[in-house]
């Protein structure tokens, strides 16, 4: 049995009116603990919209969400339950922040959980630790942060709520490559102390293939691929036709192919490109 | 669900009532509003009702979206008719069920009631019905050049309407702000369902002040757009779309006009104690 579970999911917004839009169509896959999963697509093709499925803020029109084999949408209590155990960092989370410092902002989820006072104070700590928040932000307003410091401020407090499921969508959305590299750093330090299971929104295959140990592949709200990042990888071609924004060394690498040389069209590290290159230019040598 | 609400949505089509220019739409709904408020009648009441059925048939909205519309009325209408219900107590007694308490209800009560619900009903069909077939940008230009006589009185038409263009405009992204800022705080174990009706307010901060703060620095965004690009709207401009008024207006104008005054003579003239031409309220 898988730890969280998707089977068969169908969900439309805005349902009997003309603007009705099936935003996923039976989309199922299962996630054990401890996995890292990247979730890619095209705008549009339903990732936030699954991402809000699995800790119950949407529920299903059909199929079922099971977290331990569980129905997570049987009644109100068990959904709220399982936001605690299944956190979600929303897009843009930095624009909802809300309390008068920084502290007691990150403190709302725990305090929720309705944890003692000691236990919430730690967990804040451990949380502005992780992502790095240096002390003396803590009892700043959160209003007075910059633009990163704020969306440090705002994963944290998803954070020390210790989920064992920790969804991103789009964390690094609108960052440089330092700031995007800065909160891939976080999430490892956060899976590496509590071994959490995480799934990763995001545009950049890139980011994704660089951290993720598999892949999901979201087309149109449906799952088009699910599988290692290899395995994803080496179907570029399909990828680069659904819209995705593929590695620039994985371009080259479908246009050499395309050209009739024999390469591997699943890089997207630049080093594997340099081997790939490489070994193409030592056999053309060799037999010319 | 809370971007249920279909308040100043427009839906786009090509009826006739699509087709009438939005300034003589908006002086339509002023004598129809200020009809339906003159009618003391049952007589009054049923011509103001027909007609805003008339308009929604016109304008080929499907009853669905109009009726989705009204629920969300629906408890301010139960409460005003209930209300009216034990206020007036003219009429026959039709249930008294203490003899000492001064609470009964009486047929005048209920014919108020009645008369109150339709009249709340008519009110809202034909102002959803002006937002529903109206652009936003085509309804503050057309308040715009009605009220553009009070320039006489150094009023700055042009800023009004252009804030009435910009509020028009948010409303749908502010109820998706809200939905977001909503999921989001429940995703961190917010609960707005239970509890007692303070710790219910209390629940509403964490969704109320990013709200407000991103509230205003939208306003501020979109404040220095304007001036960057040097935005000054009052002075001399020239319309693009030139409204001009034609055959079908005047049609609607006329029709409009006679039931107004059909509602003024049966409402203020003695017709005779023919039940419909008796007065309600
Ligand atoms: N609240 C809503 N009401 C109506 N339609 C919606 C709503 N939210 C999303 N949709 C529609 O559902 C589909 C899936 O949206 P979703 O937000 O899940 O996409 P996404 O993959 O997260 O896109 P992006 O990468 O741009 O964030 C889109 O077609 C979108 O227009
Ligand atoms: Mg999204």
């Amino acid at each position: 049995m898988a730890f969280l579970e998707v089977k068969n999911i169908n969900y439309s917004y805005s349902k009997g009116t003309p603007f009705e839009i099936a935003a996923l169509k039976n989309c199922s896959f299962a996630v054990e603990k401890g996995e890292y999963v990247g979730v890619i697509g095209h705008t549009g093709s339903g990732k936030s919209t699954l991402m809000q499925m699995l800790n119950a803020l949407q529920k299903p029109d059909s199929g079922a969400v099971l977290l331990d084999g569980k129905d997570i949408n049987t009644d109100k209590v068990t959904a709220r339950d399982t936001r605690f155990r299944v956190g979600l960092v929303f897009q843009y989370p930095e624009y909802q922040l809300f309390e008068e410092t920084v502290r007691k902002d990150i403190a709302y989820g725990p305090t929720n959980m309705k944890l003692s006072p000691e236990e919430i104070e730690q967990r804040v700590l451990e949380a502005a630790n992780i992502v790095g928040l240096p002390s003396d932000l803590l009892d700043k307003s959160p209003f007075d942060l910059s633009g990163g410091e704020k969306r440090r401020a705002a994963i944290a407090g998803v954070m020390a709520m210790k989920p064992e499921v920790l969804i991103l969508d789009e964390p690094a959305a609108g960052l440089d490559p330092i700031g995007r590299k800065v909160i891939m750093d976080m999430i490892n330090k956060y899976r590496a102390s509590t071994g959490a299971t995480v799934l990763l929104v995001s545009h950049s295959m890139e980011t994704v293939a660089a951290v993720a140990d598999r892949i999901l592949v979201l087309n149109k709200g449906t799952i088009a691929m699910d599988g290692t990042v290899d395995s994803v990888f080496s179907r570029a071609k399909e990828l680069i036709e659904m819209g995705l924004d593929v590695p620039a060394v994985t371009r080259i690498a479908v246009c050499l192919k395309e050209m009739g040389y024999e390469v591997n069209t699943g890089v997207y590290s630049v080093a594997d490109a340099a081997d790939m290159l490489l070994h193409l230019l030592g056999k053309k040598e060799g037999t010319a | 669900m809370i971007r249920d609400i279909t308040i100043g949505q427009y839906f786009p089509g090509t009826s006739l009532i699509h087709k009438l220019d939005p300034r003589m739409k908006i002086v339509l709904l002023v004598l129809n509003i200020a009809a339906l408020f003159l009618c003391r009648n049952f007589f009054s009441l049923l011509l103001m009702f027909v007609m805003s059925v008339a308009w929604v048939l016109l304008s080929r909205i499907p009853f669905a979206t109009i009726l989705k519309g009204l629920k969300m009325i629906l408890v301010i209408l139960v409460f005003t008719a209930f209300l009216q219900i034990f206020y007036n107590d003219d009429g026959t007694v039709l249930w008294h069920p203490v003899e000492s308490w001064d609470f009964k209800i009486t047929t005048g009560g209920v014919f108020s009631a009645v008369f109150i619900a339709v009249r709340i009903i008519s009110l809202i069909l034909m102002s959803t019905l002006l937002t529903y077939t109206t652009s936003p940008t085509l309804l503050t230009d057309a308040i715009e050049r009605l009220l553009s006589p009070l320039k006489v009185f150094k009023i700055k038409v042009h800023s009004l309407a252009m804030m009435m263009t910009i509020a028009l405009r948010f409303i749908p992204t502010l109820i998706e702000e809200i939905d977001i800022i909503m999921s989001a705080q429940k995703a961190r174990g917010a609960d707005l369902e239970t509890g007692s009706l303070v710790q219910r307010a209390k629940a509403l901060v964490p969704i109320l002040v990013p709200l407000f703060v991103n509230s205003f620095r939208r306003a501020y965004e979109l404040a220095f757009a304007m001036e960057a690009r040097c935005y000054g709207g009052d002075e001399k401009r020239t319309r693009l779309r030139v409204m001009k008024l034609g055959g079908k207006d005047f049609a609607m104008l006329a029709v409009t006009l006679v039931c107004f005054a059909a509602v003024v003579v049966t409402s203020y003239v003695n017709m005779g104690s023919f039940f419909l031409f008796e007065k309600v309220i």
